[in-house]
C-alpha cells in the first residue's frame, strides 16, 4: 500500500498528539491527584431517601481536624441543604444524591461537578482555599423548572463557620 | 466544467501522477494546525482547568 | 470503471426511479431542517434573554426536544439515506434490487419519525394529552408519551432496512462482478451501515426491552443508569452516523470540485474502516461524570476515544492534500498561493472547505470532551453544544448544504436557481456558527449549563472572562439569527430551484483517485472481518461496565419511579403479572455478573 512519505510524516505527528492529551489526562490524575467520580459507593433506594442516615437529613458534618462531609440531596428542583457551608482551607467530600430523576451537580466556574443519578450517590473530594462564594447549578434537564433549580455553596473563614455553627444552623 | 477535469482525469496517468504530487501546502496548513492544537491543549488543560477552584482530589 | 459511468448522462436520467428516492429523502430532510431552524431560533432569542414572549420556559423543553430530535435525528438520516443511495446506485452502476423495498424503508422511517415528531410537538398544547419534553437524550426516569419511543423504534427499523437494501444491491453486483474491488462510495456506504447496525442494536434494545414497556406501564421502573448507558452505547457513533456522509462527500465530491481527485483511495478506505472498529467502543467517554461507573471503564474509553482522533487527522491530511492537487491542476503555485486558485466563487466548495475549517475548530474542543478528568470543566456545560455546533452542525450540516447545490442538478436534471444566493448562504452560516459557538465555548467555561431555558440565576453571577456572561449572550443572540437567516436563504433557493424547467448537460463525472485502489491491500474489503472486530472491540468495551451495572442497580432499577406518569394505573395489573417473569431476568443477569467477575 502506497503512503506517500508527507501522510507518514502527519501520521506519526498524530500519534504523538494522542499521547500526548493521553498523558496530560494521567499527569492530571497522578500529579494534582484529580480523581474521577466512581463506583467506590453503594447503590441507594431513591424511595428511602427519607430514611436513610446520611440523606434523610442533609447537612455538612466534620468528620476530622479540617476534613468534612457534605451530604446533599438534588430533587425537583432544587438542592438541600441551601445554602452548603463549609469552611476554607479544609477538604470537603460530597456526596450526592436524586430523590427523582437525573440531575446534575455543578459549582459554578469550578472543577467540582457530578451527574446526580438516582439511585446512585456521586462522591467529590474538593480542597477549598479562601472563603468565597460560588453558585450552584442543576447543569442536567430534570424537568419543566429546570431553569430555576439552583443552589449555594459558601465557603466562610473558620471562625464564622464555627460562629454558625454554635448559632445554631440546623439546615 | 466538469468536461476539463474529466479528460485530466482519464485512468492512464494516475500512477505517474503519484509520484510526481508532493502535498507540500497541504503539509505546512497541517503543521500550523498541530502548533495551534498543542498550544491551546496546554493552554486549556494546564493553565485554565488545573488553575480552577475546587480541585476533585477523590 | 464503475466511476466513469455518468458520461453525459446524469443520475436522474440513468436511474429515474431512484433518483425519486433520493429527492423524497433529501426533501424530508429539508423539511426537518427548516423545522429545527424554526425551533432554534426561538430558542437562541429565548435563552439568551433577547426575547421571550414566544413560548413560555417550561415549553423551551419542548422546542429543545424538537430542535434535537428533527435536526440530529431527523435531517441527518434523511439526507444520509438519500445520499447512500445516490451513492451506491452510482458507484455500483447499477439500480437497487427492488424499488418497492426502497419505497418501504422510506415510509418506515417517515412514518416513525411522524409518529415521533406528533408527540413531541404535542406538548405545545394542553388539549392533547400527550408530551416528549425529554430531550434528545430521553434519560429516564423522565418519561415521554409511548408514542414518541414507539416512533424512534419505527424509524431504526426503516433505516435498517435501508442498510439491508444497501447491502444486498451490492451482494448483486459482486455476483455479477466477482474479481472487482467494492468502488470506494459503496465501500463507505456499508462500512457505515454496518457500524449503524452495532449501534443502533443498543438503543434499540433500550427502547423495545425498558422504555416503551415502561411508558405503557408494563413494567414500573427502569434503572437510569443502565438506559442512559445504553444510550451512549448509540450515542457516540450516532455522530459519526452523522459524519460518514459528510466524510464521503469531502473523499469523493469536492476534490472534484476543487478540479483534482482523491489523493488516496486506500487511505480512504483504511479511515472507514477505523470508523466501524473504534466508533461504539467510547460511549462512556459521555459518562465520565457518572456516578456508578468503575473510574477504570472510564480511562479504558478514553484511550478508545482518543485513538478515533486518527481517522479525522487523516482524513484533515487526504482531503486538504486532494483540494491542493486539484489547485495545482488549475495553475497553483507557491507554498500556500495555490489557495487562491480554488473555485471560492463555488458555493459546494467554498461551503464544504468552511464546513472543514469548523471540523478543525470542533477537533479541538473534541479533544477537550474526550479528556476524562478535564470533563469536570466543561461537563454539561454549554461548551458542550457549542462544540457539537461545530461538528454535526456545521461539518455536517453546511457539507449537506453545499453538497446539495452540486448533488441536486444531479437528481433534478434543474440548475441551482441562484449560486449567488448559496455563497452568500453558506459563508453567512460560518460566519453565524462562528459567533454562537465561540460564545457558547466561552461561557461554558464560565460554567454556564447547557439546556436551560433561562441561564441566569438569582443567586450568583458568572465570573468574568473572555468577555462577560451578558455580552456572550449578544453574541449567541446574533450567531443564532445569521444561522436562521441562513437556512431560510437555502430553502428558499432550493424552493425558487424546483421551479426551474428541466435542462440537460448538468452531468458531471466524478474521477479516479491518483492512488487508486488497486493500491489498497484487499483486505480493507473484507467486511466480515471488520465487523467481527468491532464486535469484538464493543464486547471488551462494554460487557463488564453493563454487567456491573445491572449487577449494581438492577435490571428494572432501583426503585425509580416514573415522570410524568402515563398509563401506569390502568396497566398495572398487566404490570403485576409481568414482574415475576422480568425479576427471573435480574437474577439471572446478577449471576452472569457474579461468574465473570
Amino acid at each position: 500500500m502506497h503512503i506517500h512519505a508527507y501522510e507518514k510524516v502527519w501520521l506519526a505527528a498524530s500519534v504523538l498528539l494522542i499521547l500526548f492529551l493521553l498523558g496530560s489526562v494521567t499527569y492530571g490524575a497522578v500529579g494534582p491527584g484529580i480523581a474521577m467520580v466512581s463506583d467506590g459507593e453503594s447503590a441507594i433506594d431513591p424511595g428511602g431517601i427519607d430514611e436513610d442516615e446520611r440523606f434523610s437529613e442533609p447537612r455538612v458534618e466534620q468528620v476530622g481536624e479540617t476534613e468534612y462531609e457534605a451530604y446533599v440531596v438534588a430533587r425537583q428542583f432544587g438542592f438541600q441543604p441551601d445554602p452548603i457551608v463549609v469552611p476554607a482551607n479544609s477538604t470537603v467530600t460530597f456526596y450526592v444524591t436524586s430523590a427523582d430523576v437525573i440531575h446534575g451537580f455543578e459549582v459554578a466556574g469550578t472543577n467540582a461537578n457530578t451527574m446526580v443519578v438516582p439511585g446512585e450517590v456521586a462522591e467529590i473530594t474538593v480542597e477549598t482555599d479562601a472563603p468565597a462564594e460560588y453558585g450552584i447549578v442543576c447543569n442536567e434537564y430534570c424537568g419543566a423548572a429546570h431553569h430555576g433549580m439552583e443552589g449555594k455553596l459558601e465557603v466562610v473563614s473558620q471562625s464564622e463557620f464555627d460562629g454558625g455553627r454554635n448559632g445554631g444552623d440546623g439546615e | 466544467m466538469g468536461r476539463n477535469e474529466a479528460a485530466h482525469a482519464s485512468a492512464s496517468d494516475v500512477s505517474g501522477d503519484t509520484e510526481e504530487f508532493d502535498p507540500i501546502g497541504t503539509l505546512t496548513l497541517i503543521g500550523i494546525y498541530f502548533v495551534i492544537l498543542v498550544l491551546s491543549w496546554v493552554y486549556i488543560y494546564y493553565i485554565e482547568f488545573l488553575g480552577r477552584d475546587l480541585i476533585v482530589v477523590g | 470503471m464503475s466511476e466513469a459511468i455518468e458520461g453525459d448522462r446524469t443520475f436522474a436520467d440513468e436511474f429515474p426511479a431512484e433518483a425519486r428516492v433520493v429527492r423524497a429523502a433529501l426533501l424530508g430532510s429539508f423539511l426537518a431542517l427548516t423545522l429545527g431552524a424554526v425551533f432554534g431560533i426561538i430558542q437562541t432569542l429565548h435563552r439568551t434573554g433577547v426575547f421571550r414572549g414566544l413560548i413560555s420556559s417550561t415549553d423551551y423543553y419542548t422546542s429543545l426536544t424538537a430542535h434535537g430530535v428533527f435536526l440530529a435525528l431527523s435531517f441527518t438520516t434523511f439526507f444520509l439515506v438519500g445520499l447512500f443511495t445516490w451513492a451506491v446506485v452510482r458507484s455500483l452502476d447499477r439500480p437497487l434490487i427492488d424499488i418497492r423495498i426502497t419505497w418501504t424503508w422510506y415510509g418506515l422511517m417517515a412514518a416513525g419519525m411522524t409518529m415521533t415528531g406528533i408527540s413531541i410537538l404535542a406538548g405545545f398544547t394542553d388539549a392533547l394529552d400527550m408530551s416528549a419534553d425529554v430531550l434528545f437524550t430521553f434519560y429516564a426516569p423522565l418519561q415521554a408519551h409511548p408514542m414518541f419511543y414507539a416512533g424512534l423504534a419505527v424509524f431504526i427499523v426503516g433505516s435498517w432496512i435501508a442498510g439491508a437494501d444497501y447491502f444486498r444491491t451490492w451482494l448483486a453486483w459482486k455476483r455479477e462482478h466477482p474479481d472487482d474491488r467494492i468502488p470506494l462510495q459503496t465501500f463507505m456506504v456499508l462500512t457505515t451501515m454496518a457500524m449503524w447496525y452495532i449501534a443502533s442494536s443498543a438503543v434499540a434494545a433500550s427502547v423495545l426491552v425498558f422504555l416503551l414497556p415502561w411508558s405503557l406501564g408494563l413494567i414500573d421502573q427502569v434503572n437510569p443508569t443502565l438506559t442512559r448507558t445504553l444510550f451512549w452505547f448509540f450515542g457516540h457513533p450516532v455522530v459519526y452516523f452523522w459524519l460518514m456522509p459528510a466524510y464521503l462527500l469531502w473523499y469523493t465530491v469536492l476534490p472534484k470540485i476543487a478540479g483534482g481527485r482523491l489523493f488516496s483511495d486506500p487511505l480512504a478506505r483504511v479511515v472507514f474502516v477505523l470508523f466501524l472498529l473504534l466508533s461504539t467502543p467510547v460511549g462512556i467517554h459521555h459518562q465520565y461524570l457518572d456516578p456508578g461507573i468503575a473510574e477504570g471503564f472510564k480511562f479504558i474509553s478514553m484511550t478508545n476515544t482518543m485513538f478515533l482522533l486518527l481517522p479525522s487527522l487523516l482524513t484533515a491530511f487526504t482531503v486538504v492534500a486532494s483540494v491542493e492537487y486539484g489547485a495545482r491542476q488549475r495553475g497553483g503555485t507557491g507554498l500556500l498561493g495555490w489557495l487562491t486558485d480554488l473555485p471560492w466563487r463555488d458555493p459546494a466548495f467554498t461551503g464544504m472547505m468552511l464546513a472543514g475549517l469548523m471540523f478543525a475548530a470542533g477537533g479541538f474542543s473534541g479533544m477537550v470532551n474526550a479528556g476524562m478528568n478535564i470533563n469536570y470543566m466543561i461537563h454539561n456545560t454549554i461548551w458542550v453544544p457549542g462544540h457539537f455546533h461545530l461538528t454535526v452542525g456545521t461539518a455536517v450540516a453546511l457539507t449537506f448544504m453545499a453538497a446539495t447545490y452540486w448533488l441536486w442538478p444531479q437528481i433534478t436534471n434543474k440548475p441551482i436557481y441562484s449560486r449567488s444566493i448559496g455563497l452568500v448562504q453558506v459563508v453567512v452560516w460560518f460566519v453565524g456558527m462562528a459567533l454562537m459557538s465561540n460564545a457558547m465555548h466561552a461561557q461554558g467555561i464560565l460554567g454556564v449549563p447547557r439546556r436551560t431555558a433561562e441561564p441566569e440565576y438569582s443567586g450568583f453571577d458568572y465570573p468574568v472572562m473572555f468577555g462577560g456572561f451578558e455580552e456572550l449572550n449578544v453574541q449567541i443572540a446574533i450567531g443564532g439569527t445569521l444561522l436562521f437567516v441562513s437556512t431560510v436563504l437555502f430553502v428558499g433557493n432550493l424552493v425558487l430551484t424546483m421551479g426551474n424547467p428541466k435542462v440537460s448537460g448538468l452531468a458531471e463525472e466524478l474521477p479516479p483517485a491518483l492512488s487508486g485502489p488497486d493500491d489498497a491491500p484487499r483486505v480493507l474489503d473484507n467486511l466480515g472481518l471488520w465487523v467481527g472486530i468491532a464486535l469484538v472491540l464493543v464486547v471488551l468495551a462494554y460487557a463488564l461496565p453493563l454487567a456491573a451495572i445491572i449487577n449494581r442497580g438492577g435490571l428494572l432499577g432501583p426503585g425509580v419511579g416514573t415522570y410524568p406518569v402515563w398509563f401506569a394505573p390502568a396497566l398495572d395489573a398487566l404490570a403485576n403479572a409481568a414482574t415475576p417473569s422480568l425479576g427471573a431476568i435480574t437474577d439471572a443477569a446478577a449471576s452472569l455478573v457474579e461468574v465473570i467477575r
